[in-house]
């Protein structure tokens, strides 16, 4: 085992790497860091978060913009699944990683908001899986059932298509599913009370508090409020 | 040797169906690295310290930037995968059929836009109204926009939206309601312009969907063919079926088309010069494309829920400039659509008033009404008076040089950029207008005055 010094060094060096978006590099140092065998629970739960967290910062003061988050984001998943692989036989559902079912909602075609709250959840170690724009209510149900997904993420960026955001969590209710999924909420004509309204768990009035919001919804960060909504 | 024709519609959807295929992930990142390379290539700088592009050697040089972008990065279908690419004859020669002007609206009301220059005395032509915002009833709608229409500053009003049809159904996009609902609240629109002895005025609105959007068309009480038709590209320089179905509606019928695109600072264009060559780059895709014949060169910031933050207004300011310096296309602006602030104070003026001079002053039309940035569905958002003042401000701004547009803006975003984020909320149009006789509250009108009052001593001749 590596001396802290030594431990510490890696880590560094593969926070480094990812907010690089240097792939090789993040690839090399995490054979290190698994040889070395420095736990790859805390690999993820501290160094990769540490670089999600930095990340969404830059993005936010404009230092970054969206292609340097799907790049990290990359990177992030490469790293993440190599030290899921490396983890000791039962502790892989410790990772905290949790399955978001993301996309833009029927009849609506706007897609840049939901891509960043998508490139920054990914940044923060959730799964993503991206439905894309115009999106059926029952297929983000569908999905849901199929991923084993924890969360389903509903963006809306017309006052005509807010009620799909309704529709979805009337669906998983008439389905019996509505305990076991949480759904978050967001978009520009989207508000809290609105989420408060048709019962959704969250609401993020831009995607960095969307993203603090899925990790409470998660468990994995129990410091953020429930945003707009009450 | 044969002329170079630009591709026809038809042509258009061919290479929908057979451009090369690719993952849409693959198209974004694409964006982002030529947008990089090209911004160094051409020297293209945003500097905070020079909010406005003053002398026209930089627009010039984004303008070829922004043809460079195009003819390697196309246009991406979202329906198909595929990209629709031109090749650069064919792009000169679609932007050499682009008419200079194209007539809108009938009768007395009818109004010519054209091809407007840098500094340009050519009259702006201005579509106000609350553009695309909920209305709480029918009769608050007729009244808010037979309100904007008496102002003769104003040459067309866009529509809103109705979020209930008869207080019970509720309107939803791509169901049978949005269809019911569009059609009626044009057909208020109609009326209200009619009421205001302003029959032939241009009339405006856009549904979520094609379908619902085609619905509105009917001369004797809808949109007409002398309103335009609205097609959007996606952003970044990408197009949906569902947006070339208006295009051929509007081909078939004989309607102008307007196409409008925002790039995207934060987004796959990255920073300010990049958002900058994608704004023109995909402006050439709405003609080549959507076979627009005005479009709306725009940008928005991923981060903040406004239009005209300093890098918005340098990234839309430069980007109109480089298509006005090097093109007689008509470009529509519109940078003072969406404030921040609301309705009744000062800011939303002040932010208002920034945008629109710039866009006017770079060459630019102003049609896409007065909103502040949509946060929920607060009903009647907004007033007659916002209207006339996007009136006021673009026609007195016909004309003026870029360096006293600049020492103006400069001061109105002294006035407001450090209050984007905390916005004042402002009111309805309940909270600002006597509902008796459809006029402002003393109130509002008295600040509206000062604000006139204080941008004339700031040099914009509203007179």
């Amino acid at each position: 085992m590596p001396t802290n010094q030594e431990q510490e060094r890696l880590l560094a060096e593969l926070k480094t790497a990812i907010l690089e978006y240097a792939e090789d590099q993040a690839d090399a140092v995490t054979e290190q860091i698994i040889e070395a065998g420095i736990d790859p629970l805390r690999v993820m739960n501290q160094t990769i978060a540490d670089a999600a967290r930095e990340l969404g910062d830059k993005f936010e003061s404009g230092e970054i913009f969206l292609p340097h988050l799907v790049m990290a984001g990359d990177v992030m998943a490469r790293v993440s699944g190599r030290l899921e692989s490396a983890l000791e036989p039962g502790s892989e559902g410790q990772t905290g990683a949790r399955t978001v079912i993301i996309g833009t909602v029927q009849s609506d075609i706007h897609s840049i908001g939901k891509d960043i709250v998508a490139m920054l959840l990914k940044a923060n170690g959730f799964k993503i899986v991206d439905l894309g724009v115009d999106v059926p209510s029952v297929d983000f149900v569908r999905r849901a059932k199929e991923e084993s997904a924890h969360l389903i993420a509903l963006s809306s960026l017309l006052t005509t298509t807010m009620p799909f955001q309704r529709e979805v969590i009337e669906i998983l209710g008439e389905m019996g599913e509505r305990n076991n999924y949480k759904v978050l909420i967001g978009g520009g004509p989207v508000t809290g009370g609105y989420a408060d309204e048709i019962g959704s768990d969250g609401y993020g009035k831009d995607a960095v508090e969307a993203v603090e919001i899925a990790k409470r919804l998660s468990g994995i960060d129990h410091s953020a409020s429930s945003g707009g909504s009450s | 040797m044969t002329p170079s024709v630009q591709p026809s519609f038809h042509e258009i959807l061919l290479r929908s169906k057979q451009g090369p295929l690719l993952e849409e992930k693959e198209f974004d990142m694409s964006l982002f690295r030529k947008t990089q390379e090209l911004q160094k290539k051409h020297r293209i700088r945003y500097d905070p310290e020079q909010p406005l592009d003053l002398d026209g050697a930089m627009a010039d040089r984004l303008y070829q930037a922004g043809i460079e972008l195009y003819l390697s990065q196309g246009t991406y279908c979202s329906t198909t995968h595929r990209v629709i690419t031109v090749s650069e004859q064919e792009l000169a020669a679609a932007i050499a059929d682009c008419p200079e002007s194209v007539e809108l609206g009938q009768g007395e009301d009818k109004v010519r836009m054209v091809h407007r220059d840098v500094e340009g005395q050519q009259e702006p032509v201005v579509v106000a109204g609350i553009q695309t915002a909920p209305f709480s009833d029918e009769q608050m709608m007729a009244v808010i926009y037979e309100g904007c229409a008496r102002d003769a500053c104003v040459d067309g009003i866009w529509g809103g939206i109705l979020l209930t049809i008869d207080g019970r159904y509720e309107v939803v996009a791509g169901a049978p309601s949005e269809i019911y609902q569009y059609r009626k609240t044009v057909e208020i629109l109609r009326q209200a312009v009619t009421a205001a002895g302003r029959p032939g005025m241009i009339t405006i609105n856009n549904a979520p969907t094609c379908s619902a959007t085609i619905a509105m068309f009917d001369e004797e009480k809808g949109l007409r063919r002398s309103d335009y038709m609205e097609s959007t590209g996606m952003s970044e320089m990408k197009v949906a079926y569902d947006d070339l179905n208006r295009s051929a509606f509007a081909l078939a019928h004989g309607v102008p088309i307007h196409g409008t695109h925002s790039s995207v600072i934060g987004g796959f264009s990255g920073n300010p010069e990049g958002a900058a060559i994608t704004a023109v780059a995909a402006s050439l895709g709405l003609v080549c494309v959507h076979k627009a014949v005005c479009f709306r060169c725009g940008t928005v910031d991923a981060r903040i829920k406004s239009r005209v933050t300093r890098k918005q207004l340098w990234v839309a300011g430069t980007a109109i400039q480089a298509l006005n310096r090097n093109t007689r296309l008509i470009v529509d602006g519109t940078i003072g659509d969406h404030p921040a602030a609301g309705p009744g104070t000062k800011q939303y003026l002040y932010e208002s008033a920034a945008g629109h001079i710039v866009s006017t002053v770079m060459g630019a039309h102003s049609t896409e009404g007065t909103r502040k940035f949509v946060v929920g569905n607060t009903c009647n958002y907004g007033t007659p008076l916002e209207s006339r003042w996007m009136g006021e401000v673009c026609k007195a701004s016909a004309g003026m040089d870029r360096r006293t547009a600049d020492r103006i803006v400069r001061y109105l975003l002294d006035k407001y950029e450090d209050h984007l984020s905390e916005a004042p909320e402002g009111e309805t149009y309940e909270g600002l207008y006597d509902l008796k006789n459809n006029t402002p509250l003393p109130r509002y009108r008295k600040l509206y005055e000062e604000v006139r009052e204080e941008l004339k001593d700031q040099g914009l001749p509203l007179d």
